[in-house]
Order: C-alpha cells, then sequence, then structure tokens
C-alpha cells in the first residue's frame, strides 16, 4: 500500500505535465497569429486548465507548484512589458515545458519529502508505543501477580463447594460451572499479561522460518481439525537462515495463524507464504534503515472479513480486540509487534484487495548476518 | 493408614484454607496451614509434613530460602517441595514438569486437583 502511495505524487505529476502540455499545444496552435508574440501570456494560460485540474481534485503540492509556476511566468511578462525582455526571446516549447518539468521533479522531491515525513512520523509512533509497552509491561506483570492469588482461592473454593451441590440441583451445579469458566477466563487474560511483562530477553540461533512456520501449523492443528479451512504454502525454500529466537517468533506465527483462523470461522483459505526481498545492489542509495542484504518477509493471508479501515491503526495497542469477550485477550498482536521489534523485524496488516486480512512480517538479513559474522569474529 | 501429611505454606489465608479443605475431602489429606513464612521451617519441624506445598513470594519470606533452609534441616532434608508460585503462567510451568532447584513448581491459579495430583506424586511415602 505504502508503495503505491510513494509513486502517487510523481506519476501524477507527470501525467499533468503530458496532459497540460498537449492542451497548451492546442491552445497555441488555435492562438490568432498576432498574439503569438504573447508567448508567456500563451503558456501561464496553458497552465490555468492544468491549475484547475489540480485544484479541484486536491492536489494541493501540485496546485501550488503550477501557481508558483504561473506566477513566474506573469513576473515575467511584467518584466517585458516594462524592462524589456530581460533573457531574450525564449522558444515558445522551453517556456511551456520548463514549468512542468520542474512540476514533475518537485513532485518527485515532495514525495520523498513526505517519504521522511512518514518515516518520521512512523519512528515517532513506534517510540511513544515501545514506551507504551514499556510502562505497561511493568504493571502487567504487578497485576498478573496480585490477581492469581485472589484467582486461586476462587476456584479451590468453588472445587469444595461444588463437591456439596448435589447433582439434583442443575442449577446450582450450572453456577458452579459458570465461576470456574469465568476464572479459567481470566487466568487466560493474566498468563497473557505474563507474557507481555516478559519479553525482555531473547536467545538468538540461526533459524529456519519455513521450518518454524511448519511448526507452529503443527502446534494449531487442534485449531485448524476443527474446521473447514485450506491450508496453502508457498514458501520459498531458498531462505537464509535468520538469527532469532526460535520460541518467540513461533510463539508469533502461532497467535497469527490463531487469529487469521478466528477470523475466517468455520472456513476459508489461510495462505503461509515466505519470500526474499532482493538484495539492494552494493552503491545503490537505499531507504533510511533498510537492510543492505535485502529482508526475508513472511506473509500470512486469510480470507475472512479483513479488518475495517478505523481499527487497522489500533489492532496493535495492548487490550484491542475484536473477538467477542472471553475468546482473545487483546495482547496478542501487541505481543507479536513487541516481538518482532526486539528482532529489529517489522509487523504490519492490511486488508487484501481480494478480501481479508494480511499480516506481513520482515526481516532483515544483512544487519543479522553482519551482526552474527561480527560476533563471531569478536569471540575468535 | 496413615494419612499423608501436607503442610501448605501460603500468606493467602483464604486460599490455605479452602485448599485445605480441598485435600482434607477429596484427597484424604491431614493439611497444616502456615501463612507466615518465617515460620514455615518451624511448622514443618513441629508437623512433619510427607510434603511441603510452599509459596514462593510471601511479604516476609522468600520461598527458595525457605526451601534452602529446609533442606540444610537434618529432619527436613528430605522432605519433598512442591513450589506454587504466581510468578509464572501455567502455559510456562508445562503443567509440574518444570522444576526450580530440582523441585516442581506449580503456577497459580490452578486446579485443586492438580496440587492434589502433586502431593500424591511427590509425597513421602
Amino acid at each position: 500500500m505504502q508503495g503505491t502511495a510513494k509513486r502517487t505524487v510523481p506519476l501524477r505529476g507527470l501525467g499533468l505535465s503530458l496532459l497540460a502540455v498537449a492542451g497548451a499545444g492546442v491552445a497555441v496552435a488555435l492562438w490568432p497569429e498576432a498574439l503569438l508574440q504573447e508567448q508567456l501570456l500563451a503558456s501561464v494560460l496553458a497552465l490555468v486548465p492544468a491549475f484547475l485540474l489540480a485544484y479541484y481534485r486536491g492536489w494541493a503540492r501540485v496546485s501550488v507548484l503550477l501557481g508558483i509556476g504561473m506566477a513566474t511566468l506573469t513576473v515575467l511578462r511584467l518584466l517585458a512589458i516594462f524592462v524589456g525582455e530581460p533573457f531574450g526571446t525564449f522558444p515558445l516549447v522551453l517556456i511551456l515545458v520548463a514549468p512542468y518539468v520542474a512540476i514533475a521533479l518537485g513532485a518527485g522531491w515532495f514525495g520523498e519529502v513526505r517519504r521522511s515525513a512518514a518515516h518520521l512520523r512512523s519512528t515517532q509512533l513506534q517510540l511513544i508505543q515501545s514506551e507504551k509497552l514499556e510502562s505497561m509491561g511493568r504493571l502487567a506483570a504487578g497485576v498478573a501477580h496480585e490477581v492469581k492469588n485472589p484467582l486461586m482461592t476462587i476456584l479451590t473454593a468453588v472445587k469444595v463447594l461444588a463437591k456439596r451441590v448435589p447433582d439434583a440441583d442443575p442449577a446450582g451445579r450450572q453456577l458452579v460451572q459458570d465461576i470456574i469458566e469465568a476464572v479459567g477466563r481470566a487466568d487466560t487474560i493474566v498468563g497473557g499479561l505474563l507474557s507481555y511483562s516478559r519479553q525482555q530477553e531473547l536467545s538468538p540461533a540461526p533459524v529456519d522460518l519455513n521450518a518454524t512456520l511448519e511448526r507452529s501449523l503443527v502446534l494449531v492443528k487442534h485449531d485448524l481439525d476443527q474446521r473447514r479451512i485450506a491450508i496453502v504454502k508457498e514458501l520459498d525454500a531458498s531462505l537464509p537462515r535468520l538469527d532469532l529466537d526460535e520460541i518467540k517468533i513461533q510463539q508469533v506465527f502461532i497467535d497469527l495463524i490463531t487469529n487469521a483462523l478466528h477470523a475466517m470461522g468455520e472456513r476459508g483459505t489461510l495462505t503461509l507464504r515466505t519470500l526474499r526481498a532482493r538484495p539492494i545492489p552494493a552503491g545503490r542509495r537505499r531507504a533510511s534503515g533498510a537492510p543492505a542484504g535485502g529482508s526475508v518477509v513472511v506473509e500470512i493471508d486469510d480470507t475472512g472479513p479483513g479488518i475495517p479501515e478505523p481499527l487497522l491503526r489500533k489492532v496493535f495497542d495492548p487490550f484491542f480486540t475484536t473477538k467477542p469477550t472471553g475468546v482473545g485477550t487483546g495482547l496478542g498482536l501487541s505481543v507479536s509487534r513487541q516481538i518482532v521489534e526486539m528482532h529489529g523485524g517489522t509487523i504490519g496488516i492490511a486488508n487484501r484487495e481480494t478480501g481479508g486480512a494480511r499480516v506481513t512480517l520482515g526481516f532483515g538479513v544483512a544487519r543479522r548476518e553482519q551482526e552474527y559474522a561480527e560476533t563471531a569474529g569478536a569471540a575468535g | 493408614m496413615r494419612k499423608r501429611r501436607v503442610l501448605l505454606v501460603d500468606d493467602e489465608v483464604s486460599l490455605t484454607r479452602s485448599l485445605a479443605l480441598y485435600l482434607e475431602e477429596c484427597g484424604g489429606c491431614e493439611v497444616r496451614a502456615e501463612n507466615v513464612g518465617s515460620r514455615a521451617v518451624a511448622a514443618a519441624r513441629a508437623f512433619d509434613p510427607d510434603v511441603i506445598v510452599l509459596d514462593i513470594v510471601m511479604p516476609d519470606a522468600d520461598g527458595g530460602a525457605i526451601a534452602a533452609e529446609l533442606a540444610a534441616d537434618p529432619k527436613l532434608g528430605q522432605t519433598p517441595v512442591v513450589f506454587l508460585t504466581a510468578l509464572v503462567s501455567q502455559r510456562e510451568t508445562g503443567g509440574a514438569t518444570q522444576r526450580i532447584g530440582g523441585r516442581p513448581f506449580l503456577a497459580k491459579p490452578l486446579d485443586p486437583d492438580v496440587v492434589l495430583a502433586a502431593v500424591e506424586k511427590y509425597a513421602r511415602r
């Protein structure tokens, strides 16, 4: 999605340029002979439709650039009237084309600025998220400990009471069962809180992500067997081994797969995909933070209903869940994100055009390999 | 036949009360509860339990330190200890298969049946 947005502005600028140049050519061809001398005026007028188009389409930056172009040409024309031709006579084509070339370049430049701003915004959000998670973690550990004791008291007491409720009292037995289930639910949340607070340490070792995905599938077999879910595996056999904490990454995969299964309900298709993004050739400019050796990408697609757009930004927040009460703790994605980011990786979620949601994980290759080599070098 | 003697050490009075009741009624055990951690060793010496269920985090004493003191005691050194803790989740303990210092530990909250099973498994015969 982001890649599409990045390309949009320059393409629009270029398309607009071509459209307006064509318009200007037509305008000049139809221009009265006497006015052909008014090349500057003609080019200003030729910019008007492009400006209006950009303005009404809401392309703010393009319309600003066109406005600047028109203003510049107007100033040149005024200078020509009151001071004389300051730069001699411009070839008509040059006058017409130059502003659009500038616009196209400017639009590209704006694209860069926008990407940098987006990167900055994303980093800020990550920082806020990270601080939020850290304080949440401390709180969670304390709460978990304090809640578990009374939970066990309730569970034990109700088990004692259960022995005293006669079989002939089904309502009483149901109440007892309800209490036991409620304790179970509370314990699930508390267990999640404890996991959440304990994501501080990694035990990295070279990991085959394809094998980890396969193992994760085995561990959710029980959940899978209860549904009619088709599994599609598109695993790139040439993936390099990555230096990861396999247990934690497996936890992430299990949570993501479980989410996908819950989203699909009784039937659907779960697609697990791994691929290696191409390394960037040496000497080529690359985006800040992009690993020089490319990255390994894991995609988990489901065919569920997808996630409503307004909720997409919230899905990684602690305790956010769209699942019914008692089904999810709202910590799964939050913990997953924490684990992935601890590995220097990225995680994102988006709706697929063909329906359903896609979670995309990215792990840099070069950085990890480099770190591994450096560690080995230091040890040797 | 002599009943299994279980010493429960936990600062939660309501928990030891209900757990004691459960172990007595459903497991036929003889149970004594001690809610002050620092008195655990003295209680064990007096009661001579077949197994001690010991909370790890208590306000006035550390379960690990109590276990070490019990292990060093000539009379109680062989008495099995099962730790009970709210510091980890059920998933992390893997039932009762995980161990701290060679002793099994159980994660709160758990079904009293699991405590009973642990008592039956580890109690000195």
